[in-house]
């Protein structure tokens, strides 16, 4: 097990989470440290979207408790955590498809986009300005992420890896400093995955992120991550650097079923 | 020319809008007729019973109407306060029960209370405008107003939040959005239009009792949203202001007028299922111009 290589961001203790008599997670311990990309991986229904939706406050743990910068996030709903600074993307994406492209990221851009209602009533010079200073930084936003010639189109009519990249920008937004991804990769082809890879890498530089990071490739994951998580049945049954979770013996019987860990299962 | 047709078609549309709103967050609220009562009860009730307001006078002045608006708006937006935060965490159809039920329960409460007049109601309701076309200027002006209200609200960030929680809420709180709160302000908005409403139509009729916020009331002002379309203001607007025309323009007909206006009402979801306004018809509309040509071409 490695140390921390800086102060923990985000820590969890001892989470746990029951639903009726399915225990999805339990007794989960990890710290995520300042501009990591951590990744998360394990076998479907090991509890790695639960463990997002208790941090991202969407689901309330049973046992233990979330720190972010030291602080708890217990009771805390959603908006109030985006608020905090973390955002999340969803396996089954979630976008508001009867939106544009470009009020998608706008809308992620609620809590700066806030404006004097007499002025926004009157559309006022100032108001105005304002809005369009929001339109400008949601462009920009769009650009990185090859979506600006996209901005008029409703959500909906977006091709799939369109959308998948829609969303990371609607949750980069936000304003997060750390990004929760949901298994991004989700349906891309190789090239595609390539292209992902070095897109979150460039933009944990430019937003000076934390990436936590569910995903099933795991070539991809080996060579994304700084350190790995390996949930399985609800528990954390290795933490490390990739090179050390790819030669635990646990990993390997329980995630890979019993093959050499770097091929793709 | 007689305006009390177009007075009643305008304060159709502004019910059309008051359910409109809380749609547009994605809530099915039918509470619209309960706040228009509360309005109409304020104002009768100031009008008859309080002297000072100048009910004896010939005409009733403009400044006691406008204070009736605005104490008839604060206590329909308490009261929608009060009641919102716990029906608004009840979602489609149940929320829809559950103001169904609210309208219900100030129905009987206006019937039973010891000053509401019980099923007479209160009537002799002193006029502040000599004929029609003055009801029609005011209800006009707060028709004009709501509509830019709805019509700003989609450069506003209370629009798009209204928006994204309609499309997923819970995407919508992850994108730090007070979703309790906004569906809370199209609910208070809601009201107080419902209730302003209220308050000119009082006036109006000159009577007001229990039976002008029932459940047929809720599922008439539904259907102004339904047939309009729910997509966009003008869809309400138009549904209101269309519906309310409709079994007046129909008298000719007789006994049948009913049944056409059913027929209508039932047709309407059918041909037009979003409604006879959608966003993408008022696009194609903006850039065709069909009014302007003579023989419009699509895609031309």
């Amino acid at each position: 097990m490695s140390t921390l290589p800086a102060p923990a961001l985000l820590r969890a203790e001892g989470v746990g989470c029951r639903f009726g008599g399915v225990r999805a997670l339990s007794n989960v311990n990890l710290a995520v440290g300042e501009g990591e990309i951590f990744g998360l991986i394990g076998p479907n229904g090991a509890g790695k979207t639960t463990l997002f939706n208790v941090i991202s406050g969407l689901t309330r743990a049973s046992e233990g408790r979330v720190l972010w910068r030291g602080g708890s996030l217990e009771g805390l709903g959603p908006e109030r955590i985006s608020r905090c600074g973390i955002a999340r993307t969803f396996q089954n994406l979630r976008l508001f498809d009867n939106l544009s492209v470009l009020d998608n990221v706008r809308v992620g851009m609620h809590r700066v986009a806030g404006a004097p209602l007499a002025g926004a009533l009157l559309a006022s010079p100032a108001f105005r300005r304002r809005q369009a200073e929001v339109q400008d930084q949601a462009m920009e936003l769009l650009e990185l992420f090859d979506l600006a010639a996209l901005a008029p189109q409703r959500a909906a009519d977006l091709a799939y890896g369109d959308r998948r990249r829609l969303e990371m920008a609607r949750a980069l937004a936000t304003g997060p400093s750390l990004l929760l991804l949901d298994e991004p990769a989700a349906g891309m082809n190789p090239a595609e995955k390539d292209d992902l890879c070095a897109r979150i890498a460039r933009i944990r530089e430019r937003f000076a992120l934390t990436v936590l990071i569910i995903e099933h490739h795991v070539p991809l994951m080996m060579r994304l991550c700084d350190r790995l998580a390996v949930l399985n049945f609800g528990e954390r049954i290795a933490l490390g650097s990739p090179e050390e979770v790819r030669h635990d013996p646990r990993v390997i019987e329980a995630y890979l079923g019993g093959r050499p860990a770097g091929q793709d299962p | 020319m007689d305006a009390t047709l177009p007075v009643q078609m305008v304060l159709g549309a502004l019910l059309g809008l008051s359910v409109y709103l809380p749609l547009a967050t994605g809530q099915l609220s039918l509470a619209t007729p309960g706040f228009y009562v509360i309005g109409g009860y304020v104002a009768a009730l100031l009008s008859t019973g309080v002297a000072a307001l100048g009910g004896g006078e010939p005409s009733y002045p403009l400044p006691s109407l406008l204070l009736e608006m605005g104490l008839a708006a604060l206590l329909a937006a308490a009261v929608a306060v009060v009641i919102g935060r716990p029906v608004l965490k009840l979602r489609g159809i149940y929320l829809a029960i559950a103001t169904i039920a609210l309208v219900e329960i100030l129905r009987v409460l206006n019937l039973n209370l010891p000053f509401t007049g019980g099923a007479v109601g209160i009537f002799a309701i002193p006029q502040p405008f000599a004929d029609p076309w003055g009801y029609l200027l005011l209800s006009a002006l707060l028709l004009a107003a709501v509509c830019w209200l709805c019509a700003r609200l989609g450069a506003m960030r209370l629009g798009r939040a209204q928006a994204a929680v309609r499309d997923d809420e819970l995407a919508a709180a992850c994108m730090g959005i007070d979703t309790a709160q906004v569906k809370l302000t199209a609910f208070v908005i809601s009201a107080v239009i419902a209730a302003l409403t209220g308050v000119i139509s009082a006036h109006f009729l000159n009577t007001w009792n229990a039976r002008q916020g029932s459940f047929d009331a809720s599922i008439t002002t539904l259907a102004f949203v339904v047939f309009g379309g729910s997509r966009t203001w003008v869809g309400p607007v138009l549904g209101g202001l269309v519906l309310t025309a409709l079994p007046e323009l129909l008298r000719p007909v007789g006994d049948l007028r009913l049944i056409v206006y059913g027929l209508v009402i039932l047709a309407g979801p059918v041909v037009f299922p979003q409604g006879v306004i959608t966003p993408e018809r008022l696009q194609h509309w903006a850039r065709h111009r069909p009014w302007r040509r003579p023989s419009p071409r699509a895609g031309a």
